[in-house]
Parts: C-alpha cells; sequence; structure tokens
C-alpha cells in the first residue's frame, strides 16, 4: 500500500473529500427523477441514462463509435505532432531570427477559429474522414507548436553554457539538454491540443459524420431519443475526464523531475514532485495507444457496414441512408 | 515621429509576414496556381466583403452573432465573479469542497450539452445564449476564485488593523490585486465565447457568423465562404486584443501575465 500512498490522489480520505460532492450530485440527479422532480422527457433520472448507454452499447456498436472518435483525434495529434515538434525545435533553436519574422503570422494562424475552417477544409477535402482529421490536426497543432518554441527557448542557458564546457558538441547538447528541457512544455501543449481537439471532434461529428460519438448523440436528438442524448453524453464527458486523466498521469511520470500536475485543476501543484513512471508501463501506455489506433481505423473503415446491420436499432440503419 | 531603421525593421517584424503570406496568396491565385474553384483570392475576398458590407447583410449577421456572444458572457460574468469571490474568499472550505466538481463540470465537452440545451430551452436565441453562457462561466469563475485566493494575507492583516471595514477591503485591496487574474479569465471567456458560437450557429440557428459560411458552404459559394471565415478570424483576433489592451490600461500595478 505505501506505493499507492505515495501518489497522494489515491488515499480513501482525500478521495472521499474530493468527491463527496459529485457522488451527491449524481444521488440527487437519480432522487429527482425517481421523485418525479423532474420531467423524464426532457431529463431522464440516472437509471434510465445509464440503461440507455447500455442499449447503445448493445445494439448500436457504442464501442465502435468511440473508437472511431478516439482515433479521429489520435490521427489528428499525430499529424500535428509531425509538424509542430520538429517546426518548433528548428524555430526555437536554429532559426531564431525567422521564429521572430513569421511570429506574428503564427499567432494570427494560432487564433483563427478552427471550427470555421471546417467548412473550408470540406470544400478542399471532400466530405469524408480528412476534412474532420485535419480540423482535429489543426486545433492540436498550434498549442503544440507554440509550447515547443516556448519551451525550447526557455532552457536554462546556464546548462548549455555547461555542457559546451565539457565539450559537448552541437549534436550532443541538443539530444542530450535542450530536447529533454524543453520536453515537459511540449507535453503541456499535447495535453491542451488533446483537450481542444476533443471538443471540436463532437462538433465536426454532429455536422457531417455516419459514426463516432457525436454523430450518435446528433441522431439521437434528431430522433428526440432523449435518454440516448444522456447516455451518450455521459460518454463523451468519461471520455473527455479520462483522456485527461491518462495524459496528466504520463506527465507525471515521464517528467518526473518536474512538479507534479494536478489532474483537476490543470495547474501544477506545489509541494511534491512525481514518481519516476516504469518502462514497462510507458510499454503498455504505448501498446494500448497502438490498438487503440488500429481498432478505431479498422472501425472506421466498417462504420458503413455496422449501419446495414439488422440486428442494430433500426432508427440508426434508417438514419444512415 | 523620425522614421530611422528600426521602426522600419519593428513594423516589418510586426506585419511583414502577414503582408507577404497575403501578397504570396493573391500572387499564387492570379498566377493560377491556387485553383479558383477552391480559393478566393484577398481582392476577391476584399470585393464580397465590401458588396455584403453595402447590402447590410454582413452587419446582420455580424450583429446577431456578436450579441449572442456578448449576451452569453456578459451573464457569465455576473454569476461567475460575485460567485468566485465568495468561494474564494469568504466560504474557503466550502471552495475546497466544491473546486472538484466545478473544475469537473468545466470540463464538460459543450456539445455533448448542446443537444441538451436544445430540448430544455427550445431552438431559439436562449438555447444558444445558455451554451455561450456555459462555456464562459468556468474561466471567469475559476479565475476569480483563485485571483482572490492568491491575495497577499499580510495586505488584509494590515488593512484590518489600521482599521477598514470589509467594504473598503474588498475594493482597495482584494479587488485590484484580484484584476490580473480577473481579466485573464475574462479573455479567456471571451475567446471561448466566440469559438464556441461558430459551431453552435452551424448546428442550429437561421442567421449568424456561424450559418453565414456553413450556407456559403453548402451552396458552394466561395468568396462568400472566405469572407466570412475572414470576418470570423478578424473578430477573434479583435476580442483578444481588446481584454490585451483593457488589461494593460487597468491594470497598471501589476505586471501582465504571459499565459
Amino acid at each position: 500500500m505505501a506505493r499507492l500512498d505515495r501518489a497522494a490522489g489515491w488515499r480513501p480520505r482525500r478521495l472521499a473529500e474530493k468527491y463527496w460532492l459529485l457522488a451527491l450530485g449524481l444521488a440527487a440527479w437519480e432522487l429527482s427523477g425517481a421523485l418525479g422532480l423532474t420531467d423524464p422527457a426532457f431529463v431522464p433520472s440516472l437509471s434510465q441514462t445509464l440503461s440507455a448507454t447500455r442499449e447503445l452499447w448493445e445494439r448500436a456498436f457504442l464501442f465502435n463509435h468511440v473508437m472511431v472518435s478516439l482515433t479521429r483525434v489520435l490521427i489528428g495529434l499525430i499529424m500535428a505532432l509531425a509538424v509542430a515538434v520538429p517546426f518548433g525545435y528548428a524555430l526555437g533553436r536554429a532559426f531564431p531570427a525567422a521564429a521572430e519574422a513569421l511570429g506574428p503570422l503564427l499567432r494570427v494562424f494560432g487564433l483563427i477559429n478552427p471550427y470555421c475552417l471546417f467548412p473550408l477544409f470540406v470544400v478542399f477535402f471532400g466530405s469524408g474522414e480528412t476534412p474532420k482529421i485535419a480540423v482535429l490536426a489543426w486545433v492540436s497543432l498550434w498549442p503544440i507548436f507554440f509550447s515547443t518554441l516556448t519551451g525550447v527557448r526557455n532552457v536554462d542557458p546556464v546548462l548549455l553554457d555547461t555542457g559546451r564546457s565539457m565539450g559537448a558538441g552541437k549534436l550532443t547538447s541538443f539530444l542530450r539538454i535542450v530536447l529533454p528541457a524543453a520536453a515537459p512544455q511540449v507535453f503541456s501543449g499535447l495535453r491542451i491540443g488533446v483537450g481542444m481537439s476533443f471538443f471540436i471532434l463532437i462538433a465536426a461529428e454532429m455536422t457531417g459524420a455516419t459514426a463516432g460519438l457525436g454523430w450518435i448523440i446528433h441522431s439521437a436528438g434528431a430522433l428526440y431519443q432523449v435518454p440516448r442524448i444522456y447516455g451518450a453524453g455521459l460518454c463523451v464527458v468519461a471520455l473527455g475526464v479520462g483522456l485527461n486523466r491518462f495524459l496528466v498521469f504520463l506527465q507525471n511520470g515521464l517528467f518526473f523531475w518536474k512538479e507534479s500536475v494536478d489532474p483537476l485543476l490543470g495547474a501544477e501543484r506545489p509541494s511534491q514532485g512525481g514518481k519516476r513512471i516504469s518502462s514497462l508501463k510507458i510499454a503498455l501506455a504505448l501498446a494500448a495507444f497502438l490498438l487503440v489506433l488500429a481498432v478505431g481505423v479498422h472501425e472506421i473503415i466498417l462504420a458503413e457496414v455496422r449501419l446495414n446491420d439488422p440486428t442494430a436499432i433500426p432508427e440508426y440503419r434508417v438514419w444512415s441512408r | 515621429m523620425k522614421i530611422t531603421a528600426d521602426t522600419f525593421w519593428d513594423l516589418f517584424y510586426k506585419v511583414g509576414s502577414i503582408a507577404l503570406f497575403v501578397l504570396l496568396w493573391q500572387l499564387g491565385c492570379l498566377a493560377g496556381i491556387l485553383p479558383k474553384t477552391f480559393v478566393a483570392s484577398p481582392v476577391t475576398i476584399v470585393e464580397t466583403l465590401w458588396q455584403y458590407l453595402n447590402d447590410g447583410s454582413l452587419y446582420k449577421h455580424a450583429s446577431v452573432s456578436l450579441l449572442r456572444a456578448f449576451y452569453g458572457f456578459i451573464l457569465a460574468a455576473l454569476v461567475a465573479i460575485p460567485l468566485g469571490f465568495m468561494l474564494g474568499g469568504w466560504f474557503k472550505n466550502f471552495e475546497r469542497v466544491f473546486n472538484p466538481l466545478l473544475v469537473f463540470l468545466g470540463q464538460f465537452n459543450p456539445f455533448a450539452l448542446f443537444s441538451v440545451f436544445l430540448l430544455l430551452f427550445g431552438i431559439g436565441e436562449f438555447s444558444k445564449v445558455a451554451m455561450i453562457f456555459w462555456v464562459s462561466i468556468w474561466p471567469i469563475l475559476l479565475n476569480a476564485t483563485l485571483g482572490v485566493k492568491s491575495v497577499d494575507p499580510s495586505l488584509i492583516k494590515l488593512a484590518r488593523s489600521m482599521g477598514m471595514g470589509k467594504p473598503g477591503l474588498l475594493a482597495k485591496i482584494v479587488i485590484p490585486s484580484s484584476a490580473a487574474f480577473l481579466f485573464n479569465g475574462l479573455r479567456m471567456a471571451a475567446g471561448t465565447a466566440f469559438f464556441m458560437l461558430i459551431p453552435a450557429e452551424m448546428m442550429g440557428a437561421s442567421r449568424g457568423l456561424g450559418w453565414l459560411i456553413i450556407n456559403a458552404q453548402i451552396n458552394y459559394q466561395i468568396p462568400k465562404l472566405y469572407a466570412g471565415t475572414a470576418v470570423i478570424v478578424v473578430f477573434g483576433i479583435l476580442i483578444d486584443k481588446f481584454f490585451r489592451y483593457l488589461e494593460k490600461i487597468t491594470v497598471t500595478w501589476k505586471e501582465a501575465q504571459a499565459i
């Protein structure tokens, strides 16, 4: 138990202190439904919502839709990382003058409302997966790029000088000093990017998709299936919060020398440092990542077929046509 | 003002890259590298904007959008600032209990709620304003709470020992020293409000800038699509700049927080 105790969030008392209000809220939700205080046509109770989620899971391929949504986020993220990190390092380290000259233009790009680019991307890329993934890549690109740039610029010059006086060449000092020193910042940018792209994803799926969580919500709304809206909404919330937790866990483990990040506030927790993550856990996380990617791509390809499955809820089959 | 080499380079660094980008865009369109069916040239965009400005439709859609964002934002500020002050100042234990719930609520995906808001409030203006209210309340609330919590306690003790009452404490110590946080929260909220307004208008509206561009996309009116996008981009940047400027001229005693 000692190991669990060190990660302060796991102590039962702290857990209770943090979440009793949430539990109370959920209980109040259920009770107000049971006592007839809320109109089930608009606000179904917690148990009704959960049974709707179960129904979606069993008869509307909820799992597959979740995988589709997650994969879109992941592919967008990989594309954004592939562009933003090298450019951030290059502009921050090798071409600072270019970074200064390009700065205003890039800032304008970063301030562009990503959602208003969605119609443009539809015009460019047609109506398949590409415009959605392009929007997600665009959304996560800028936070990652700017935090990489800041991270690379704010590398402690003393560290670089020390390295140089010990005879480290350019390559060595880049690999051993700049890269790890800026990595926590890059990861913070990544976390912001994932959060924002998950926001945008649901909206993108609501306007033009045939699979994904946003599509489930949208079609349930169009069919006036209120418990299903809440059921799928619950999934979106759980997935968003879970994704954030997972990234915070990774960040605290990977950059254990930094102050740890509070999963709720997203701000740095003072007092305690993180605990180093074992390489087994990193390998597991990577494997899970690849698994989600593989399953999700498979599901995206299968999405149209699934909709024609006779065991699915009939309305969903009709809606897809 | 004397124009020296320095001011020239200053200006170059500020707008040079943007001007170059627009110039290349225009040249690409003129040379035919960028296909006309997909990309409208900057000159065409300006012409389209001028046309919409003259027939009043731009004004109509922009004012509808801005009013929605404004109402949602003002309502959120009116609720969140006093609530944040109370949570951060007077009911500290209350805040410790409530904060996880509030942060959790803030992480809710607003689009999962949009369908619910449509159900609860109908398809009129109110559901959109409710959505803007929902997304802008969290940054303001969190920053107001943080701001009040970060007030130097020795300042409060000092003021109290000099016989200052609660209203004076609030007006002279608490509000000034948490103002930087407050402005930060307001700026983030205004940005988010405008940011979320566009998809909300795309999904369920018949007026507004979001509707303008989704309608242009459906009807394949490329110049209109680009013109609407340009207006949204400019408004987004102006809102950000406006709040930064407001913070700079009002919170003169505190160094700007770089976030």
